[in-house]
């Protein structure tokens, strides 16, 4: 790790040990729920490859419903969890907020499993306005009320967990500094760890995506107390997708904070703050606003002007991501005297992976092309690229980093090898039948394919050998580095 | 816009970054002087800009969305609701309608190459009206959303019949709801 700029002994010091329980804590409980929801997510295709023709479509609905919310929570807290480690080297965030957050996630996925697998309630991950209202029978009113709670039980934790962060940030460098505004006027300025200014717009967009949460659900019980008020389609429809995909976003960005943090330190090179770094991601604080409107191009009710920046924003915030960070991982490792071990490759192909994801988005973001691939199945193909390959493989190469540093165990490099062979090949070839599903209109969110598109059985029926790989890998992760938790939490009893 | 060939132009793409990506990561076997490439950088930014510019001005005009110039040769009402579509060449106003329609009405005939407008609601959830053509190839589709009226309008060549499936995610029973339609 660096620590040149890191604070203090007498401040990082004194919460290290602190700090390093805590994350061990979220690392275990992130990677305990992955096989669970990777599983629940291995279920959906068996569904869909017609093998279990007896199945009741409102369970594959609620395992749906909880596979989303579950897969976007676990790695938005894990992303919050190393990046707190990362920066409590810099700042002083409040461990104490990071253990409400804790058991707040704890409570809340409780509640979700509750109205998911008991109330079967099954509205997707977006519980989009106003279906929780109409369960045709399916789910009782208190799956829709445990929902809720669920929603504002998270929603209260990880808003304290972004505002404490914030705050400790604003408190040692001032979100002037720390968004990096003097390197862009000035070229240069204080002395400031690269990933900083990712973490502020991150938590910054994190706190606007939660506002709208609040809204929206402020106007569902105001809706639903009975009290004459009804709600607009559109404005809950802008509200849901906003969040959604802001949430989505900035999990993406805490990752590469990940990367800017612990690639360096693999390449023995030097990341440094620049002028253009600054600006790419002040740019990404402003584009993330309006990029979400991407996902009403379909409603053509939505203001046209609006349209139109949903694909100027959706296309221009893929520059500064490009040209800044894939570019400097690249141009970083290029010829670098690199060690490569589990974490530095899972980094990396985590890049190439939000590249490859990036790409898929740009293209679905064309609002000519989208009218071909709205909900189709090229929409879990893109964004479980930049997820699965993406996000959640520089989220395993950081815990597989701090597994070793804390064992301080060696690696086993041939099997670590083996790991990332089995994910690279499970996940892209369990992601390509995503997308030859998408280009030829195989539509998502089907329980049962229609005769009208049955190619996307076979395709659901291909992608379990895919899965069965991606998922020999993961067990494989788990063995590798769970091991190493599990040394070093005997060392520290 | 022909979905495989958007396909195949991705995974070209994909392909040229896995390519650099395996590149760069052998590159490692033969230390080098670090460089923050600069010039590279000011080079794939403009490119990449001027890509991007280019697309925007290709794809924008093709956009679905109505135009006031236009006048439709047809219009048909759509009404989505929990699990089914009513279609008429009448609007739909009630639930009794709906219900009619939905339940009893003979499927919609339209002529090949008109100007076809369907001015599509929903009365309960969000809904996804989506024109299968007989290839099977998705030509067009638009939201149903309760409290508002989409204007989709389209020009179906291919005789045949049409198969509408729902595409947004609207309950149980959500990959049954469909609705049919013959252009002749």
């Amino acid at each position: 790790m660096i620590t040149d700029r890191a604070l203090p002994a007498s401040g990082w010091e004194v919460d290290r040990q602190r700090w390093e329980r805590l994350t061990a804590l979220w690392m275990i409980v992130m990677l305990a729920l992955f096989p669970i929801l990777l599983g629940l997510g291995a279920f959906m295709r068996i569904v869909q490859s017609h093998l279990l023709p007896t199945l009741l479509p409102e369970w594959f609905y609620a395992v749906m419903t909880l596979h989303g919310l579950g897969m976007v929570g676990t790695w938005f807290v894990g992303g919050m969890a190393a990046v707190s480690y990362i920066v409590a080297r810099y700042v002083r965030p409040r461990p104490v907020i990071s253990h409400i957050a804790f058991w707040a996630t704890l409570l809340g996925v409780v509640l979700l499993l509750v109205t998911t697998l008991l109330g079967k309630f099954g509205v997707g991950w977006y519980f989009l306005y106003p279906l929780p209202f109409y369960p045709a029978g399916v789910w009782p009113t208190w799956a829709t009320w445990t929902f809720l709670l669920a929603l504002a039980v998270l929603g209260v934790g990880w808003t304290i967990w972004a505002v404490d962060l914030l705050y400790a940030i604003a408190q040692r460098y001032s979100l002037r500094v720390a968004l990096g505004w003097p390197y862009i006027r000035s070229g240069t300025g204080p002395e400031i760890p690269p990933a900083l200014p990712i973490v502020t717009v991150s938590l910054i967009s994190a706190l606007s995506g939660f506002l709208a949460a609040v809204i929206i659900l402020v106007l569902s019980v105001l809706e639903w107390a009975g009290t004459g008020f009804s709600n607009d389609a559109l404005l809950m429809k802008n509200l849901i997708f906003f969040f959604g995909h802001v949430l989505v976003n900035i999990t993406m960005y805490l990752g590469v904070v990940l990367v800017y943090e612990l690639l360096p330190h693999y390449a023995q090179r030097p990341w440094k703050m620049s002028r253009l770094v600054a600006i790419a991601w002040n740019t990404v604080l402003f584009l993330v606003l309006f990029a979400y409107a991407h996902h009403l191009y379909m409603d053509f009710v939505q203001p046209q002007w609006l349209q139109v920046l949903g694909q100027v924003s959706s296309y221009f915030i893929s520059v500064p991501a490009a040209v800044v960070t894939i570019f400097s991982t690249l141009v970083l490792v290029f010829g670098a005297p690199m060690q490569w071990t589990l974490s530095s490759l899972l980094l990396y192909l985590g890049v190439m992976g939000w590249a490859i994801g990036g790409v898929a988005a740009v293209i679905d973001s064309t609002i000519a092309v989208n009218v071909r691939f709205h909900n189709t199945l090229w929409v879990p193909a893109h964004f479980h690229t930049y997820y699965l390959m993406g996000v959640v493989l520089m989220l395993l190469g950081f815990a597989a980093h701090f597994g070793r540093e804390a064992s301080k165990q060696p690696e086993n490099g041939r099997l670590a090898k083996v790991i990332v062979t089995l994910l690279v090949i499970g996940g892209y070839g369990f992601l390509m039948m995503f997308y030859l599903g998408g280009a030829q209109s195989v539509p998502r969110r089907y329980a049962v394919y229609p005769d009208e598109v049955q190619q996307g059985v076979t395709y659901a029926q291909v992608s379990l050998a895919f899965i069965a790989l991606l998922t020999t890998g993961v067990l494989l992760y788990l063995w590798e580095t769970g091991r190493r938790y599990w040394h070093a939490l005997r060392a520290s009893t | 816009m022909d979905p495989l060939s958007i396909f195949r132009l991705f995974v070209v793409i994909a392909a040229a970054v896995a390519a650099v990506f395996l590149g760069v990561g052998l590159s490692t076997r033969r230390q080098r002087e670090y460089s923050p490439a600069s010039g590279l950088r000011t080079a794939f930014f403009f490119s990449l800009s001027g890509i991007l510019v280019t697309f925007l001005g290709v794809t924008l005009p093709r956009m679905p969305y109505p135009s006031d110039g236009e006048i439709p040769d047809r219009v048909i009402h759509v009404v989505g609701k929990q699990f089914a579509f009513a279609i008429s060449e009448n609007p739909i106003e009630t639930d009794a309608q709906w219900e009619e329609i939905a339940s009893f009405a003979p499927p919609v005939e339209i002529p090949a190459g008109r100007l076809i407008e369907f001015r599509v609601t929903s009365f309960d959830v969000n809904h996804g009206f989506s024109l299968y053509a007989p290839s099977g190839r998705l030509v067009a589709q638009t939201q149903a959303m309760p409290g508002y009226l989409n204007r989709l309008r389209v020009r179906l060549d291919e005789p045949g019949r049409y198969t509408i499936l729902c595409l947004e995610f609207c309950g149980s029973a959500h990959h049954r709801m469909r609705g049919v339609i013959f252009v002749r």
